[in-house]
């Protein structure tokens, strides 16, 4: 306020990089006007939507406001993609998930970090057969099922070499081939 | 009246939202008055996507998505009130009946499509199914429609309902991408969409089921609005506001408000509520 007469009538606005703030009259709050780019509150210390970090830090060390680092498995069109503190990703997309939307959820397999690949995470689809654990469960890079004894396969869907009868439950029988008239 | 806010003078203007502010820029006929543009409110910690605006008692409503909620305020430098803060995930697209006196807005998380009193009772979800991405969403009072759009990139699309969610139907669902931006013109009775991913601005008579394409190479249009010929829509590659001749087909203006950050939602601030049949006015 410039009109009370005494030196210290006009301070610097506390904004960072000296940008412009405004003064509520009924309750004296100074509001940040211009915050500099990516970051917006009354002190300038939120990220922008599509940001996260802790400019002024608030929380922590100060930490500047960068993009949200989700993979690339969040979409481009969509709001709120993250937290904008933590920068935890809120909006994973194509079964991924994760802070960061960096691995594939549970019941599915893949890559969620391979930025080529048309689909990153596959379903688990383990044969309900020739699996000893659950359908959808299996490891989460390779996709490979949990088999019964012999049993063979990503999915556990066939008998090893040698062996055959894919019982449920059970497994593959060995083949009792005769050494003299089988050719292998 | 705070200092950083300032008090819409009388006319029609453009009603915008940027970094934490609802923003206006008068319109003098239909050019932008762009060094009269300023602060309508300024919510600091709030991320503001929809925006509408009630003719009757001059307010504006918004959605915001840090801490989800539905607010209002006098275009007057009015004080924000809360009126919805329970049960939103992700409030977007935000319209308003002012006949009667309802708003309807859609959530991008829940999936669906709510209204409710202008005080925020009377709360109801009217659509709940087949919405993937659901964003704008427009009225047309006199005649008691509803428009939203769907910007799913597996299958976008622009629907239609009565206000109470019965007789639902898809208008387009052929040549769109990423339909973010839609308004109702009701003097021209035009729907008219933006479309991201198409980079298309196009229109049509919803009871006729025309389509005209209005203009192409669009950059990256968020939010539209419409006011007599023109279109007013937002874009996040320029953070700018451009005006869009319909009968010209073409760009006539762009105003680029000096913070460089996306613009979200715009709606028209008409200096009277929009003439034309008005059932609660002949009762």
């Amino acid at each position: 306020n410039a009109l009370i007469g005494t030196p210290a009538d006009c301070q610097h606005c506390p904004c960072p990089d000296r940008t412009s703030c405004a003064e509520i009259a009924q309750t004296g709050q100074v509001v940040c006007t211009n915050c500099p780019a990516g970051q917006t509150g009354i002190r300038c210390q939120m990220c922008e939507d599509g940001y996260y970090g802790d400019p002024l830090g608030q929380s922590g060390s100060a930490r500047p406001c960068v993009r949200c680092d989700c993979n690339g498995n969040v979409d481009l069109n969509a709001l709120g993609v993250c937290d904008h503190l933590t920068g935890r990703c809120l909006k994973c997309l194509g079964h991924t998930e994760g802070e960061h939307c960096e691995r594939c959820q549970r019941g599915f397999y893949g890559d969620a970090l391979n930025q080529t690949a048309v689909q990153k995470c596959k379903a688990c689809s383990c044969s309900p057969g020739g699996t000893s654990g659950y359908v959808n469960e299996c490891h989460p890079h390779t996709g490979n099922c949990l088999c019964l004894g012999h049993v063979t396969g990503r999915d556990c869907s066939y008998c090893e070499m040698g062996f055959f009868n894919l019982q449920p439950g059970v497994g593959c029988e060995r083949c009792r081939c005769s050494p003299i008239g089988s050719a292998s | 009246p705070r200092p950083d806010v300032h008090p819409l003078p009388p006319g029609t203007h453009l009603l915008y939202a940027q970094s934490g502010r609802i923003e206006h820029v008068p319109l003098e006929g239909y050019e932008m008055k762009k060094d009269a543009g300023k602060a309508v409110l300024h919510l600091p910690e709030k991320v503001i996507i929809g925006v509408a605006y009630d003719c009757v008692e001059k307010m504006v409503y918004w959605t915001e998505i840090t801490s989800p909620s539905i607010s209002k305020a006098s275009i007057q430098a009015g004080e924000p009130t809360a009126v919805i803060t329970s049960d939103l995930d992700s409030p977007e697209g935000i319209a308003i009946d002012h006949l009667s006196r309802t708003m309807f807005w859609t959530d991008s998380v829940k999936d669906h499509i709510e209204v409710a009193s202008l005080d925020g009772s009377q709360r109801r979800v009217i659509i709940d199914t087949d919405l993937v991405n659901p964003r704008a969403i427009v009225t047309d009072p006199p005649n008691g429609n509803l428009y939203w759009a769907d910007w799913n990139r597996e299958a976008p699309k622009i629907e239609t309902s009565h206000m109470d969610g019965s007789n639902r139907r898809v208008l387009v669902k052929d040549d769109l991408s990423l339909p973010n931006g839609l308004t109702y013109d009701s003097q021209s009775s035009l729907l008219c969409w933006a479309d991201a991913g198409t980079h298309k601005l196009e229109c049509t008579h919803p009871s006729h089921g025309d389509r005209r394409k209005v203009i192409e190479g669009l950059q990256y249009p968020f939010g539209i609005t419409s006011f007599g010929k023109n279109i007013y829509y937002t874009d996040w590659r320029r953070d700018a506001v451009v005006a869009v001749d319909r009968h010209a087909g073409k760009e006539s203006d762009m105003y680029q408000p000096q913070k460089k950050t996306k613009i979200y939602g715009i709606a028209t601030a008409y200096a009277q509520c929009p003439a034309g049949q008005n059932y609660c006015a002949v009762n």
